[in-house]
């Protein structure tokens, strides 16, 4: 049996990328065949995802569709006569996206709009959220099977035994994109550091949408909390656990988001989660983070001294977060993909 | 111990509290970046001159310098070429957005008429 995966781009920070390589380790240990192409490639990718030109699906073969934007080109294999699994990853609403990178935008805008043609087309759909699930509804998919993110926090190592030393250290992990709201996060910091902890800092790990994008972030940290926010990106798995395990809480105000790895990482590592209740989020972390809806930041620099002071707290918000990571084991997941793809033989 | 379910009530009163003692005086909401729900007429004039960020015109490539340089030869021996291209572009691009709000103001007139 092949199945062929189809991404509209591949890049080695990308979440879908990685899932899709994730895939395509499992189809192997099942003895499946098949290729994992892209509509555009990141040169980093060094041949691990062929061009789209690439596709040549047997008559028995299953295409599975990765949708997480518009690519060019992509559209045309919904014309194969071979079954299709359709699995939406959510596509960002274009609104964060005008002012900083028109061409993702138009990309965005024109994805969301040709999803129920996706739909139609496909044979089956699943979405890796109950969230994404309901957007598909929305798009004229009829019955849809919640396929989480086969991600396991494990492989980054294992927590630390005791809570991180040194200087209060927030965290987030995610590309530096509008709706991440980095922004955010950083006038959390630089209030949190007036008012409870001055040597308070902040580590903001991604790969910028723009290097304009990016700087401008840095101009805003520099404006009101100089010296405190680190940004670093390309990390390695290592660096990355490094990263969680001398944090004193993760910190997500996203107010997008199809499902959110980096929040699954956080609880894994047992660090205090604060997030905006936003997309996939509260799904995801359950009742082992601290959701805060309300967009003043001081009731989110509040919540975060609680996260980091109160030990008991702590302890809690941990044990839960074992729970909920246990709840996405990858074996789980792997079981739910392997029945989707076989149901379409 | 405060449990999960009692932290957000008990964030919301003492950031009331410090605030009603002076704390979180500026909320630093001017830094704010936020999504544009609706594009204006001022936003299509700035973007109507195009100027494309050099910085970007670069390779990812691990070793990638030499073609890094390549690139910015190739733009430069072209710039004659791409600096006649981008001003007819903004040329169009501006006079289109003032057409834009040239018929917007019209329009906003004849409604108030009615």
């Amino acid at each position: 049996m092949n199945v062929h995966q189809v991404l509209s781009g591949a890049g080695p920070y990308d979440a879908v990328t990685n899932e899709a390589l994730d895939f395509r380790a499992r189809f192997t240990a099942w003895g499946w065949g098949g290729r994992d192409v892209a509509a555009a490639i990141d040169p980093r990718m060094n041949g691990r995802v062929a061009p789209l030109s690439a596709l040549a699906p047997g008559e028995r073969d299953v295409v599975l569709i990765h949708y997480s934007a518009y690519a060019p080109r992509v559209r045309r294999v919904l014309e194969l006569p071979q079954r299709k699994l359709l699995l939406s990853h959510n596509v960002t609403p274009a609104r964060w996206l005008w002012a900083h990178e028109p061409m993702t935008a138009v990309q965005c805008a024109v994805g969301r709009s040709q999803l129920p043609d996706f739909v139609e087309a496909c044979d089956a759909c699943a979405a890796d959220s109950a969230f994404n699930a309901q957007e598909l509804r929305s798009a004229g998919a009829g019955e849809v099977t919640v396929l989480p993110v086969l991600t396991d926090p494990r492989r980054l190592g294992a927590p630390a035994d005791e809570a991180p030393a040194g200087p209060v250290t927030l965290l987030f992990v995610g590309r530096l994109m509008p709706h991440k709201r980095q922004d955010e996060v950083i006038r959390v910091l630089a209030l949190y550091a007036r008012e409870h902890d001055p040597h308070a800092r902040l580590v903001l790990v991604g790969e910028p949408l723009t290097a304009r994008y990016a700087a401008e972030l840095h101009q805003l940290a520099d404006a009101i909390a100089p010296g405190a926010v680190r940004f670093e990106r390309s990390l390695s798995a290592a660096e990355l656990a490094e990263r969680y395990r001398g944090a004193h809480a993760f910190v997500c105000l996203s107010e997008h988001e199809g499902f959110c790895v980096p929040v699954l990482e956080a609880l894994h590592f047992g660090v205090p989660v604060v997030a905006r209740p936003a997309g996939a989020v509260p799904e995801v972390a359950g009742n082992a983070a601290l959701l805060v809806p309300d967009d003043d930041p001081a009731v989110v620099a509040e919540l975060v001294h609680l996260a980091v002071t109160d030990a008991a707290l702590r302890a809690e918000l941990r044990r839960r977060g074992a729970e909920r990571v246990a709840a996405y084991a990858p074996e789980r997941t792997a079981a739910v993909l392997r029945d989707l793809v076989l149901s379409l033989q | 111990m405060t449990s999960p379910e009692e932290a957000l009530a008990l964030a919301r009163e003492r950031a009331a509290a410090a605030r009603a003692l002076g704390g979180y005086a500026n909320d630093l909401s001017n830094f704010a970046i936020d999504p544009l729900d609706a594009v204006t007429l001022e936003h299509l004039l700035e973007w109507a001159v195009v100027e494309p960020d050099l910085s970007e015109l670069r390779s990812t490539r691990r070793l990638g310098a030499p073609i890094t340089f390549a690139k910015r030869l190739l733009y430069r021996a072209l710039r004659q070429y791409h600096g006649q291209v981008l001003a007819q572009q903004a040329r169009f691009n501006i006079q289109l957005a003032v057409f834009v709000g040239q018929l917007a103001d019209r329009v906003e007139r004849l409604e108030r008429r009615r």
